[in-house]
């Protein structure tokens, strides 16, 4: 991360504000990508601009188009005397002056005429953009890329309304940063490291000082066991049961000469921590699906790293584990004097290490018995999405940390999508009949105005006298379309009429927003680091709003 | 411009864009995303002022910046990356602070619209007042890594921005910071007092001797540590000399520095029984004795790697030696001005808050967290930049379409919660009638002891800290027209020691406060009270029949809180000697954001149209979520 090279800056100052979201491994992973934009409108360039910024590895940019006189007026990096040049050569250019450690590269071709000529164009990109695509363009393109699972991004930017699909066949993520995680604390399975421990600690014999300082969790697990003697070893399991162990740590609380109870915070704290802590340690339902997933049951010398990761998860919960996922190994903060902080907090640490160097040892057999041990040389660049043979132990404890936040994304395909059985009727009907304000409408009217071009070969409204005469027509259109799923509802004739006003025009703080949407999103794919939004999202400018759906 | 565009922005919408006259506050993150945006959206008058220069940490984002502009002006060179793109626009860029009596009630009302993109409380409090002074509507904006907030600001219409109380500034009591830390955050604030003592400016209450007016130690056993220390040796005698003078003596001799930081003054400490009855007691180091290395990781980045206590010992001495060089070269009576960005500066805090840590027992952390700490990092990255943007551009065109009325309050989530929603915007919400800004007569109370509150304090920690104002004047309304504080220079610096009963002021007083370039006045009435709760110095409350009960509260609450450091509850309890630090704009907003994401979804969930089953079930389930909802800094 120290290296110097490109700006001449230390990366470390450089990104140090980024750092502190998706770490060096996120960054490096960022460092590593290759990134390609189709078509370098207002909206194309302000995502790779905020993928640029952070130090993607490189970009290159596909366009076939001149720079016109709108171009230059609502996109930043075109100038005037730019027009009538190469859209994608001069965009390359001043994109690149943006960070010297990225890399910039353009074709001066359309991406029909390349699928046309290359179809393998498309292989070595870690992530495809692709803006204002025609259906068949498009669905060819998505056709390639669905076949190599690089993911693709649709994105468009219309009017007042924005649009983004994210299309990849198998999309898996270590790191989901869930808003709300339980901590992993084991008190209803303890590990003998924590029985050990804890029950060292004589809680009669203490000092006061001690007595008070004694970390919850040890209260905790000190009460639980002796809940269990009297409830055949079943950890409270509702609310009354919680209550009546809150009442029996209560009573742990000392007294003072006068039979006054101490003020002991730590028991309080043992209180408060009764609902949250004690837990039934159970696999999430999310990576139980993972292992049931044939990819997971039938791993080859072909399988994803992740996969690999994943059966030897499975393997060691059904062995070493006895049932449980490792041990996360983290314990919050609490009152404790720090000597038994820290050695609580070993405890935990050591289990987790055990759990750690007992996966390790699987995957490493696994990939012996794929004949798979012997370190591969893997270009960087393109190992986010095809399978390697040497596992870092980073990555393994980064997969052990987030065991139970692991998370796969399969969207549906562009072909799914557009197919005339396979399209979702019952979402989009379920739009079509909701009140005013939905956003999906939008999405209806985006295929509608592409019905349009189709028949027309112009946008509706594209001169400011066609937008009355236009909406009739765009409104047949739509009957068209809708009737082609196999819907009978039809759309407000005031949303038509705003479609059409629109014409087809690339607003720039529409396109500044999709920019920062898209671009978060890619750097999700990236990093593998949090959910991508599957697998559509539509945003309502003028009123602000935003919903995501599956099609 | 785009022809098109002409249809999008229907009407006499354009030619309103075109003519209006937009001021930009802030030349940072948002800042450089609202000035491209305006222009490609055919504004074609605006005036932008930031106080800051360009720093290599703003690059990640601050997309009108190159390397080559580091140091330089942010809002001069935004101005000129926009016009290099765009020759057409007439923009304006002022390197000053929005607070200065230069942009007075006049300037403000000039401008169409005032568009936010600051990054701390105390300019939003004042451009608040500016546009409310000169009505004038108001976009105010924050980010805060994946989160973001817009929300819309027009007098008698709207909230203001102070409407809300906001939650405290989060502050440390001295005696935590000096005589018995807990957490790292403890050690590092100490850390950066040290440094401010050795070479920045001297501020009394940033003291890092061993505090013997701990509200712990009874009268007695403080008096009898301070016997125990009456010493006056070289060492012992700092306690009266500064700091600054004794360690300029020992020509900043690192072994003397560090035997007396970490070992005489901790002996000290523990000499102080009562501090250690139910503590860790701390273990003072000798430098020439220090832990042996267990060499660790070593192969890791310098950055991320824990330093040993040997280690810390060795940066130590490098940087006094570096530092005090850096001091030399400031001349006679120059000083250092601690910075985040400082390699060495870091290091110092770095190094001496570990080893501080160490001593204490607390978790020593390395030099990536303490930058996070020290400077109070806020994660910014250009993408929610680009989106908050995006969104202020959209309120303000609805502004200028004349449908302030369709504005909202739009809150950005990490990720699209469990209602599929990425935004969530929210109706605007009227103003509040007692708000102590906006209301037609904004009245508060003051509660301290008059006998022992002093006139300065009034002024800088009531009206200019608390309440927001620049440049007071304050008049008694006791028919003479007595006035204690001017914001002329020379004319009432001599009460500034004095008692507020020096003047007769007592219980009920009314006070006329005004702030001339704020175009604001307050009447404050005093409640005199002998003693405040948690050794408090002051109290501002709306009215007074908001004190009786919150009184009663307090007592019970402290009635039933133990006093033995370390927690929340400690802080509360001794706020006499409260300690400031300095950026926690950056944390609080992100705290400000995640709880206002988090508590709007359920305060303000009515302006959505979800049915109320499904919508307490989210407030459950954030509610269960509990604290762990932060950002996640990995
Ligand atoms: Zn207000």
């Amino acid at each position: 991360m120290a290296e110097t090279k490109g700006s001449g800056l230390d990366k470390n100052n450089k990104y140090d504000r980024q750092l502190r979201l998706w770490g060096d491994h996120g960054q490096s992973a960022l460092e590593a990508a290759r990134v390609c934009l189709i078509n370098a409108t207002a909206t194309g360039t302000e995502i790779l601009k905020n993928v640029i910024l952070p130090g993607i590895g490189s970009f290159t940019i596909v366009d076939g188009h001149k720079v016109r006189g709108e171009d230059v007026g609502n996109n930043f990096f075109l100038l005037a005397d730019s027009i009538g040049k190469s859209r994608a050569q001069v965009a390359t250019e001043l994109l690149g002056e943006l960070n010297d450690d990225v890399t910039g590269n353009f074709v001066e071709e359309s991406v029909e005429t390349l699928l046309e000529s290359n179809p393998d164009y498309f292989s070595t990109f870690s992530v495809v953009v692709a803006i204002n695509l025609h259906e068949k363009a498009l669905l060819q393109l998505g056709g390639v890329l669905w076949e190599k699972n690089i993911p693709l991004l649709v994105c468009r930017c219309y009017g007042f309304i924005g649009y983004l699909r994210l299309a990849v066949r198998e999309h898996t993520i270590v790191e989901s940063h869930p808003d709300s995680a339980l901590e992993d604390l084991r008190l209803d399975r303890p590990f003998p490291g924590l029985q050990t421990f804890c029950d060292s600690l004589n809680m009669e014999t203490m000092t006061k000082k001690e007595h008070g300082h004694t970390p919850w969790l040890v209260l905790l697990y000190k009460y639980v066991q002796e809940w269990k003697k009297t409830h055949d070893g079943q950890i409270p399991k509702n609310y009354k049961e919680k209550n009546m162990l809150k009442e029996m740590i209560r009573k742990g609380i000392r007294q003072n000469e006068e039979g006054v109870p101490e003020l002991e915070e730590n028991f309080d704290e043992a209180v408060t921590h009764v609902n949250s802590a004690l837990v039934t340690t159970r696999i999430p339902s999310e990576v139980q699906a993972l292992f049931d997933d044939p990819c997971c049951t039938n791993i080859n010398s072909e399988s994803k790293t992740f996969w690999i990761l994943c059966r030897a998860l499975h393997d060691f919960v059904h062995n070493e584990g006895n049932g449980d996922l490792p041990l996360r190994g983290t314990i919050p903060d609490m009152t404790s004097d720090s000597e038994r902080y820290i050695q609580l907090q070993n405890v935990y640490r050591e289990q987790a290490a055990t759990d750690m160097t007992a996966i390790r040892n699987r995957v490493h057999a696994l990939l012996q018995s794929l004949g798979r041990d012997e370190p591969v040389f893997v270009d960087p660049k393109v190992s986010h999405s095809s399978p390697c043979g040497a596992v870092s132990d980073n990555e393994i404890k980064t997969f052990c940390r987030n065991a139970a936040f692991l998370r796969l994304v399969r969207c549906r395909s562009l072909a799914e999508e557009y197919g005339t059985n396979t399209v979702n009727k019952d979402e989009l009907n379920m739009h079509l009949e909701s009140e005013e304000g939905d956003d999906l409408l939008f999405y209806i009217l985006l295929r509608g105005v592409d019905r349009f071009y189709d028949e027309y070969n112009r946008y509706p409204g594209r001169d400011n006298s066609d937008v009355e005469p236009d909406i009739p027509k765009l409104k047949t259109c739509l009957t068209k379309l809708l009737h082609d799923w196999g819907l009978s509802g039809t759309v407000k004739e005031d949303y038509i009429h705003e479609m059409c006003r629109y014409g087809a025009s690339e607003v720039h703080s529409i396109a500044s927003y999709m920019g920062g949407v898209v671009a978060q999103e890619v750097i999700k794919i990236l990093t593998t680091q949090f959910v991508p939004i599957n697998n559509t999202y539509v945003y309502n400018g003028f009123l602000q709003t935003s919903t995501t759906v599956q099609l | 411009m785009a022809a098109t565009l002409k249809g999008v922005l229907q009407g006499s919408l354009a030619d309103n864009v075109k003519n209006s006259k937009i001021l930009v506050v802030g030349a940072g993150g948002i800042g450089c995303e609202v000035l491209k945006d305006l222009v490609l959206t055919g504004f074609k008058t605006i005036e932008v002022i930031d106080l800051d220069t360009i720093d290599v940490s703003n690059l990640n984002r601050q997309f009108l910046f190159r390397k080559e502009h580091v140091k330089k002006s942010k809002s001069q060179v935004a101005r000129e990356s926009v016009l290099k793109f765009n020759p057409d626009v007439d923009i304006k860029a002022y390197h000053d602070s929005v607070m200065s009596p230069d942009y007075d009630v006049n300037f403000f009302k000039q401008f169409t619209l005032v568009l936010n993109a600051l990054d701390n409380r105390a300019a939003r409090n004042h451009v608040n007042r500016m546009c409310l002074a000169a009505d004038i509507p108001l976009v105010e904006s924050g980010t805060a890594g994946y989160l973001g907030q817009v929300t819309v600001i027009k007098k008698g219409l709207t909230e203001c921005y102070e409407c809300q109380p906001k939650p405290p500034q989060k502050t440390f009591p001295g005696c935590t910071i000096r005589n018995t830390p807990s957490e790292p955050i403890h050690c590092v604030v100490w850390a950066k007092h040290l440094f401010n003592q050795l070479f920045g400016e001297d501020d009394p209450d940033q003291d890092v001797s061993p505090d013997t007016e701990d509200p712990e130690l009874t009268a007695e056993a403080g008096q009898s540590a301070l016997q125990s220390e009456a010493k006056t040796d070289e060492i012992g005698g700092i306690e009266r000399k500064s700091t600054r003078v004794w360690a300029m003596n020992t020509g900043y001799d690192p072994e003397k520095l560090f035997n007396k930081l970490f070992r005489d003054d901790i002996k000290y400490l523990l000499s102080m029984e009562t501090l250690w009855k139910k503590r860790r007691p701390p273990q003072p180091l000798n430098m020439t004795q220090l832990p042996s290395d267990t060499d660790g990781n070593s192969s890791a980045i310098r950055d991320q790697r824990q330093w040993s206590v040997k280690e810390c010992a060795n940066v130590f001495s490098d940087c006094l030696g570096q530092l005090k060089k850096e001091l030399a070269t400031q001349g006679d009576g120059g000083m250092l001005v601690w910075d985040k960005d400082d390699e060495t500066a870091l290091d110092f805090v770095a190094s001496v808050a570990n080893i501080r840590a160490h001593i204490f027992g607390i978790a020593m952390k390395t030099r990536f967290d303490i930058k996070s700490m020290a400077g109070n990092i806020i994660p910014a990255i250009a993408t929610t930049n680009a989106i908050i943007a995006g969104l202020i551009i959209m309120e303000a065109i609805k502004i200028l379409s004349g449908k302030i009325k369709s504005c909202k309050t739009v809150y950005l989530n990490r990720v699209p919660n469990d209602r599929n929603r990425l935004l969530v915007p929210c109706t605007l919400d009227p103003p509040n009638p007692k708000c102590y800004v906006c209301a037609p007569k904004p009245e508060v109370t003051v509660v301290v002891n008059c006998t022992r509150f002093k006139v300065g304090a009034l002024q800088d920690k009531v009206l200019k800290s608390y309440l927001g104002m620049v440049a007071p004047d304050v008049e008694i309304d006791d028919g003479k027209g007595t006035i204690i504080i001017s914001s002329e220079e020379g004319e009432t610096e001599e009460n500034n020691d004095k008692f507020l009963s020096d003047f007769g002021i007592r219980n009920g007083t009314r006070l006329k406060c005004d702030d001339f370039l704020q175009v604001y006045s307050l009447v404050v009435t005093i409640a005199h009270v002998e003693k405040l709760e948690e050794e408090k110095e002051f109290e501002v409350v709306g009215d007074l029949s908001e004190l009786q009960p919150q009184e009663e509260q307090q007592q019970a609450a402290n009635g039933s809180k133990p006093h033995n450091g370390g927690d929340k509850a400690d802080e509360k309890e001794e706020e006499d000697d409260l300690m400031l630090i300095e950026e926690e704009e950056f944390e609080e907003e992100q705290q400000r954001m995640e709880e206002e994401t988090r508590t709007t979804r359920k305060r303000k969930a009515s302006s959505e149209t979800e049915p109320t089953t499904k919508r307490s079930k989210t407030a459950e389930a954030q509610a269960a979520a509990g604290d762990n909802d932060v950002i996640e800094i990995s």
